[in-house]
């Protein structure tokens, strides 16, 4: 067989394919067909390029499965074991249902992720047109660890999709029909219970408590939907109700909201009041204690119907808020480890102090309408205005320092005497002034100034790609190092061809080109030196290993 | 920018000013120059405590002599910071202008719960048990026995403040309840008792209402502040009811039972302390002889605010000896609480008034009206001497007595209903006494009488006339300002008939008829369609809207409006509506949109700006009266019949416009706000209904806009909305609705200003 590592999830016998009996073979990444009697798959695709499968319906005599791949082919396997066809195709389908969604978000992403670097960085681009498309390295090579570096830098601010909320009426859209016969019929769509699982997590977790084993799925909606828990204004009767467990949860968790209270001081209505009435002063009487008692049926059904839109209100809004949530807790662990948290309330005003300031604020009757600005916190500002510092040079020269030194030299030029008595000659003088001016003999390496004059712009676009290009693949060398594991000792080789293949392919040509426009300066010098530097390393790297060896 | 107010130098902290603001000034101005008392009626979100404390700052400063002092009344603790942070941005302009450092000591003061700095105390959650608390640390006779007894636990910032804290009064600035936090903890001093003692100084102290118009407390904090002082109660279309409120008491059984224990453990204290120190009770005896001269002399010098507690004719006595020793007036008290539960076991409503009870219980226990009146003072003399830890404890014995001494002291102005059960659920007996003030002036009194301006303002005071009327005072301005509008920024209309031509109203009749709740349903749905952002809705009750609430679930309409947006009910559990007001916000925020159902007069309704995107649309369902059939109310609206001759509909209407202009008040907050008005209710359209609207919602109302039906609401507000989003500049405003300083000194646009103001 083909590979051994291979996890064999399902095998079904007596599967034909293309009028040959054979077997099928579900893996953990593919799906592969063999003909009977042989070792080798004639077939075999893996799950990310299928698109979709798709079944023959139940009463036709063939009982078939086709799998569409991505790229419009399709593969069709027919069940062919008489007994058991339907059986074998439902359980491949099943399999089949399961797998394909995993592979087909990755598969997708991660094209779609490639895709868009390519768009968004023409640098990239163009890295990737010299080296993939010219086939100095593979196009896998090229994003081993690329992908890895963007996959760890996740939170880009425009990866960073918005969440799609939950309707606040998804349960509005389930209203029951009647089908005619006494009964109703609820329509639900997987979006409907993701909402449901997303706005009540209880359920969710009952589902999943209960689904495969105690219940059917079909089950377990009928009870949502027949529980009280569903129609909140009929009051708690019958105990043995999985949900009321359900709704005890969401009493608890509205009461843990309400007890954790409010951020916004002007909302609090606890807190509204200075000076309460003591007991028994004032017009309005008190309810009695005793109200709950001798509340009516229909009255505290009322009550519950008020608790529950409530509850069900915040719920949607903490659905579609949850995810944003968690990076702002990251956030605020990862600023409270620079040390800069312990005092962060003494800079940021509070809720209440800003609330109150928004509060009272007319923005008419001022004259500017400045833009509102973040105010930057800084504890340290020295640290800010250096930047950060290795440890040991901390010799850094401190703005006093710097004053001094100024003050020094004006103190210095306000001094300053000239000694006439020696003072060079006015010839010695003005030659050295001319050795110093631009173009003179000290000034040589002004001439360097000039190669963007001398040298053509589309030569020097493509001395750009090349050093691109080259600081690419030198990039990949160099990583390797140093070399510890066998799959590094593989890739510093291929890496060294690799480099080798560029300089033949690339700079080799571009090189004749220059000669040929007869541009004197050598400009693919420093590339040179950069190879010839890793080759030189390489070469050392490889004799002692090859004296390791002996 | 600097303004010259008729001769007065004022410094307004902004560049540009309301046209409404220069004239509100000059309404003040007048009524400071004539030392007397304003009702002043100002737009919301017109910057009405800003032009306030610019004015009266800068009287201040140029008349130190004449006004010493400015009380800010407000009614909540964010109200109270938002009065004290603009304070804040006034002195910092001061001090940008003039470039000296003034010397303004301005602060807030709060309750203890608010300003308590103690660690075991402070993390108490309920102010009585943050007070009570704070008491058995503080109290005097605690604080004694610790010299004998080290162990015995003490507030070590109440000790630190009493030892140094006097000494140096609190530097000039500007406290708010965090700075004066901040301040207490940096110096180990207590900030509840030093702001306490610092209001006595303090050129301005901001707090809430009840610390001048509730006697019980007025007498312990605000009793000494000076004459010359002006007083503003901000948000003032609610304070009757704050008077009534703070002078009426209800008595049931468990109080009297309590009441009972009280009495026992008073009774086991006194034995004790007969027993070990008889001579303390002998000295108090001798004080009470000596009567309340002190107190007497105090007030004839007038250095103390009247205290409607403690009748004049009180203090020239002595207390009756029939009640001087502390047995005796432990026997009183017994007395009178046997005779309390007697009539408390009654089948029918009883309705007497204050001399019909003391005439009956003259002639069933033999008690005189006389030392009835001192009951109150006579209790807290004796819980001094007892040295009570705890006066929490002895809040129904407080209870009782004061209700003795108010029953006695007042024969006009309260009534005494005694009903044995409740209306709603006559099975269970639960009889109770109230003992309610019908008359306002009673508690406020005292406040006018001793300051010498007293200014009421709020966004919604209409009609201006009847708070001098039941508040009983002669005030020298009454105005009413409109609002300057660049762009009319409000739209009120109001809904009279379903699309099916049912007429839409709240009135007793149809408020269980199908056909209306329908409606309403439709109306509140068709808008959750096209308003963005935030919609409020106010019903009349909370009873109201949970049926409400129940039948439009039945029918489907709450699930039709959840496509359209998220909602939120004002439930009667405090925590549990601020949960949901904060969700409910934060819906706003995030662009998904909500709605939030609420009651009028509820804690939302009063307290909860819905400013901006929180509020686009407010819709009142029906007009919200009160419950008429409160036998209170019957009493209350008969004697300001015959007291005052208000009839009976006008208070009601007067009453229900108000808390329904408070609603749909909350949406505006400023002239870049804008939102719709939405009256649900057929009745509004009436002139007697519209007319008590306040002027700058009433002058919005068109012909047209009277007897809508939803389809036509929905027209009218798409274009209103439509209109609203458009872009609006700073330069829009500029001339019209907003001026600079060269524009307000035209001759032209002084003219216009004194349009403004409305005299009533």
């Amino acid at each position: 067989m083909a590979s051994l590592s291979e996890e064999v999830l399902l095998v079904v016998k007596k599967v034909r394919q293309r009028k040959q009996d054979g077997t099928l073979y579900l893996m953990a990444e593919r799906i592969a067909w063999g003909p009977e009697g042989k070792d080798r798959f004639t077939v075999s695709h893996l799950y990310s390029d299928i698109r979709c499968q798709k079944i023959s319906p139940d009463g036709k005599a063939k009982v078939q499965l086709q799998l569409v791949l991505h790229t419009g082919e399709s593969t069709t396997f027919h069940f062919a074991n008489e007994s058991t066809a339907l059986k074998d195709r439902e359980a491949a389908k099943e399999l089949l249902q399961q797998l394909l969604p995993k592979f087909k978000k990755k598969a997708n992403k991660e094209l779609e992720e490639k895709n868009r670097m390519l768009q968004e960085d023409p640098v990239l681009f163009q890295l990737y047109k010299d080296l993939v498309v010219s086939q100095v390295i593979s196009a896998e090579e090229f994003w081993a660890n690329r992908l890895g570096g963007l996959n760890n830098a996740e939170p880009a601010p425009y990866t960073n999709k918005q969440e799609v909320g939950i309707s606040g009426a998804f349960l509005a859209d389930i209203r029951p029909q009647t089908d005619g016969c006494n009964g109703l019929r609820y329509n639900l769509t997987t979006d409907i219970i993701e909402s449901i699982f997303r706005t009540y997590p209880a359920v969710k977790q009952k589902y999943s408590e209960n689904v495969p084993h105690n219940l059917t799925e079909k089950e377990f909606w009928t009870r949502f939907f027949q529980s009280h828990y569903f129609h909140r204004d009929r009051i708690n009767t019958g105990t043995q109700d999985i949900f009321s467990e359900c709704a005890k949860q969401d009493e608890k968790g509205l009461k843990s909201l309400v007890n954790k209270g409010v951020k916004n001081p002007l909302v609090d209505l606890l807190s509204l009041e200075d000076k309460t009435l003591d007991e028994g002063y004032g017009i309005k009487q008190a309810l009695p204690s005793t109200s709950n008692s001798n509340k009516t049926v229909k009255e505290s059904s009322n009550a519950a119907i008020i608790k529950r839109f409530n509850h069900h209100s915040a719920m949607v809004l903490a659905a579609g808020a949850r995810k944003n949530e968690v990076p702002a807790d990251q956030a605020s662990e990862t600023s409270s480890t620079d040390g800069n948290s312990r005092d962060s309330d003494f800079f940021q005003p509070p809720v209440k102090k800003v609330k109150l300031q928004e509060a009272i604020e007319y923005e008419d009757l001022q004259r500017e309408n400045r833009q509102k600005t973040v105010a930057l916190n800084l504890k340290k500002s020295d640290r800010y205005a250096h930047g950060p510092v290795p440890l040991q040079s901390q010799k850094y020269t401190t703005s006093q320092d710097i004053i001094n030194a100024v003050n020094c030299i004006r103190h210095e030029m306000a001094n300053y005497k000239p000694n006439l008595t020696q003072v060079m000659s006015s010839t010695a003088a003005s030659s050295a002034v001319a050795a110093l001016s631009p173009g003179g003999v000290l000034m040589q390496g002004g001439a360097q100034q000039a190669i963007n004059q001398m040298v053509p712009s589309d030569i020097q676009g493509e001395l750009k790609h090349l050093y691109v290009a080259a600081g690419e693949l030198l990039r990949h060398f160099w990583s390797c190092f140093p070399v510890n594991t066998s799959f590094l000792e593989e890739k510093v080789i291929k890496m060294k061809s690799n480099l080798e293949r560029f300089q033949m392919t690339k700079l080799s040509p571009f090189k004749e080109k220059l000669q040929r426009q007869y541009l004197g300066t050598n400009l693919t010098g420093h590339l040179e030196e950069m190879l010839q530097t890793a080759y030189s390393k390489f070469h050392i790297w490889q004799t002692r290993r090859m004296m390791r060896k002996t | 920018m600097k303004l010259n107010i008729e001769g007065l130098l004022v410094y307004f902290p902004y560049d540009y000013i309301y046209p409404e603001q220069y004239s509100y000034m000059l309404e003040l101005k007048r009524t400071l120059d004539a030392k007397g008392h304003g009702v002043l009626e100002m737009p919301s979100g017109t910057g009405k405590t800003i032009s306030l404390l610019s004015l009266i700052v800068a009287y201040q400063r140029a008349f130190p002599l004449d006004v010493t002092k400015l009380i800010y009344c407000s009614r909540t603790v964010p109200e109270i910071e938002k009065v004290v942070e603009e304070l804040r941005k006034l002195m910092e302009f001061y001090a940008k202008e003039t470039g000296e450092v003034n010397n303004f000591l301005a602060l807030a003061l709060s309750s203890r719960k608010n300003l308590c700095i103690h660690p075991e105390v402070s993390a108490l959650r309920f102010g009585k048990e943050v007070d009570g608390k704070c008491h058995s640390l503080t109290a005097s006779y605690i604080r004694a026995q610790r010299h004998s007894n080290p162990d015995q636990p003490v507030c070590r910032f109440y000790e630190e403040f009493d030892s140094v804290g006097r000494q140096v009064p609190l530097p000039a600035g500007i406290y708010n309840l965090d700075d004066l936090k901040d301040f207490g903890r940096r110096k180990g001093w207590c900030p509840y008792y030093l702001a306490r003692y610092s209001i006595l100084h303090a050129n301005i102290v901001v707090y809430s209402y009840h610390y001048l118009l509730d006697p019980k407390i007025a007498d312990l904090v605000s009793k000494e502040l000076a004459k010359k002082s002006v007083v503003v109660f901000d948000e003032a279309h609610n304070i009757d009811n704050v008077c009534i409120d703070s002078m009426s008491v209800n008595i049931t059984r468990r109080t009297l039972d309590r009441c009972q224990n009280n009495v026992d453990t008073l009774q086991h204290t006194i034995q004790r302390i007969k027993d070990t120190d008889a001579a303390k009770l002998r000295e108090e005896y001798r004080r009470l002889v000596e009567g309340l001269k002190e107190a007497n002399v105090a007030r004839e010098t007038d250095v103390y605010l009247a205290n409607p507690v403690l009748p004049d004719e009180i203090l020239q006595e002595a207390v009756p000896g029939s009640i001087r020793t502390a047995e005796h007036f432990l026997g009183f008290l017994r007395r009178f609480l046997e005779y309390l539960k007697s009539r408390l076991r009654v089948q029918h409503v009883v309705q007497e008034s204050a001399p019909q009870f003391l005439k009956d219980i003259f002639e069933k226990v033999c008690i005189d009206r006389k030392p009835l009146r001192f009951c109150a003072e006579r209790l807290q003399s004796l819980l001094r001497t007892l040295e009570i830890a705890d006066i929490a404890d002895f809040s129904a014995v407080t209870l009782i007595s004061n209700f003795a001494t108010l029953v006695s002291t007042y024969s006009l102005g309260f009534t005494i209903i005694i009903e044995p059960f409740d209306d709603r659920t006559p099975t269970i007996a639960n009889p109770v006494l109230h003992f309610s003030c019908m008359d306002p002036s009673i508690a406020i009194k005292p406040v006018f009488q001793r300051f010498q301006s007293v200014v009421i303002t709020s966004g919604t005071l209409s009609p201006l006339d009847i708070y001098p009327k039941i508040l009983d005072f002669r005030p020298v301005t009454m105005a009413s300002f409109t609002m300057t509008l660049a762009r009319t920024c409000l739209c009120p209309l109001i809904v009279g008939r379903g699309n099916d031509q049912v007429a839409l109203s709240s009135k007793f009749e149809t408020r269980e008829d199908f056909a209306v709740i329908r409606n309403y349903g439709n109306l509140l749905l068709e808008m959750s369609a096209i308003v963005p952002d935030g919609i409020v809705a106010f019903f009349t009750s909370y009873v109201y809207m949970e049926n409400i609430v129940a039948s439009w679930y039945e029918q489907g309409i709450l699930e039709n409006i959840q496509r359209n947006k998220l909602i939120f009910i004002e439930t009667p559990d405090a925590a549990e509506t601020s949960m949901a007001l904060e969700k409910y916000q934060e819906a706003c925020e995030n662009g998904r949109g909500a709605i939030l159902l609420s009651v009028a007069r509820g804690k939302v309704s009063e307290g909860i700006d819905f400013v901006h995107h929180f509020g686009r649309a407010v819709i009142m369902f029906g007009v919200p009266y009160v419950y008429t059939q409160s036998r209170i109310l019957k009493a209350r609206l008969e004697y300001l019949r015959d007291q005052f001759q208000i009839r009976e509909n006008d208070f009601l209407t007067f009453d229900a416009m108000r808390h329904a202009a408070q609603c749909v008040g909350r949406a505006i907050r400023g002239k870049t706000d804008y939102g719709l008005m939405i009256f649900a209710d057929k009745r509004y359209a009436r002139a007697d209904k519209r007319g008590k609207l306040p002027r700058w919602i009433q002058e919005h109302i068109n012909d047209g806009s009277l007897n809508l039906t939803v389809d036509e609401t929905v027209q009218l507000s798409k274009h209103f909305l439509r209109q609203m989003a458009q872009p609006f500049r700073q330069e829009d405003q500029l001339g019209l609705s907003l001026l600079t300083l060269e524009q307000l000194q035209s001759e032209e646009m002084l003219k216009r200003i004194t349009q403004i103001a409305h005299q009533a």
